[in-house]
């Protein structure tokens, strides 16, 4: 294309295309509430920990959570994960929530689990989905405020996020 | 596709009061992950998921899962609570379509 630059019919043409086509798309994807928006959203790992804790930082928690994931997951659709916290579940202290994220899955944040004293112990499991190789991190939220992560890399052979 | 919401709650066998105990609890659901054409973009559409899991006990809720497009089909999904008196554990499923899905169990002391 040599006379990219030059203004021809067929250029300007597709230049009004494009901006029909944008105005659409901004028309249908505006009057959609923030609440709406959901939970998960297809973003980076690094994006999705910003809009979720805001930039606090997230302490080590190797001592306190046991983070359970199999080693190789051979099939990325179903990967049993478990979370358990040593730390009391009384009024006073206890573990507000459990975030599960998955760092290559392009919706990154798995589950938020709310917790509350009556639960007794911080436990949570659930079977995910693994679009590929990486980090899985299990981060909690103590009811002070305090956040906390450990991550365990899982091989995952066959994919389970398609598309 | 027609088993959808059936849901399955499995309590320990023997419970004893003050006991922690673990659930584990499953729905049958698509979960529909996100399609996309050919051309990789996104199609845009009401996916049919699971976007909250509620756990009440004795009515007091005990666990809240907001669970995302990134969890399996067919959820399965572990919880603990603590039996303080016999009455009724329930698990409610919500997803994106409006529907709820309940299951639940009879907490009793053997």
């Amino acid at each position: 294309m040599a006379d990219s630059g030059t203004m021809t019919r067929r250029t300007v043409l597709e230049a009004l295309g494009a901006a029909g086509v944008a105005a659409v798309v901004g028309v249908t994807a505006r009057p959609r509430p923030a609440a709406a928006q959901s939970f998960g959203q297809n973003e980076t790992v690094d994006a999705a920990l910003k809009r979720v804790f805001g930039g606090k930082p997230i302490k080590d928690g190797g001592a306190l959570i046991k983070l359970d994931v199999p080693l190789i997951a051979e099939n990325g659709a179903v990967v049993p994960v478990s979370v358990e916290v040593n730390a009391p579940m009384t009024p006073q202290s206890y573990v507000k929530h459990i975030y599960v994220v998955a760092d290559q899955n392009r919706i990154p944040i798995v589950t938020r689990v709310a917790l509350t004293p009556e639960s007794g112990q911080a436990y949570m499991g659930a079977n995910i989905r693994l679009g590929e190789t990486g980090d899985v991190r299990a981060i909690v939220e103590q009811s002070d405020g305090t956040l906390l992560q450990v991550k365990r890399e899982v091989k995952v052979t066959v994919g389970g996020c398609g598309g | 596709m027609s088993d959808i919401g059936k849901v399955r709650l499995r309590l320990p066998s023997s419970i004893k009061a003050g006991d922690v105990v673990r659930v584990r609890c499953l729905v049958i659901h698509p979960m529909e992950r996100i399609e996309r054409d050919k051309s990789g973009k996104i199609i845009d559409k009401k996916y049919q998921y699971i976007d909250k899991v509620t756990v009440t006990y004795l009515g007091k809720t005990v666990a809240a899962f907001d669970t995302t497009q990134s969890v399996s089909e067919n959820p399965f999904f572990a919880f603990a609570f603590r039996a303080t008196d016999p009455g009724k554990l329930a698990v409610t499923f919500h997803d994106t379509h409006g529907a709820t899905y309940e299951g639940t169990a009879d907490v009793t002391f053997g």
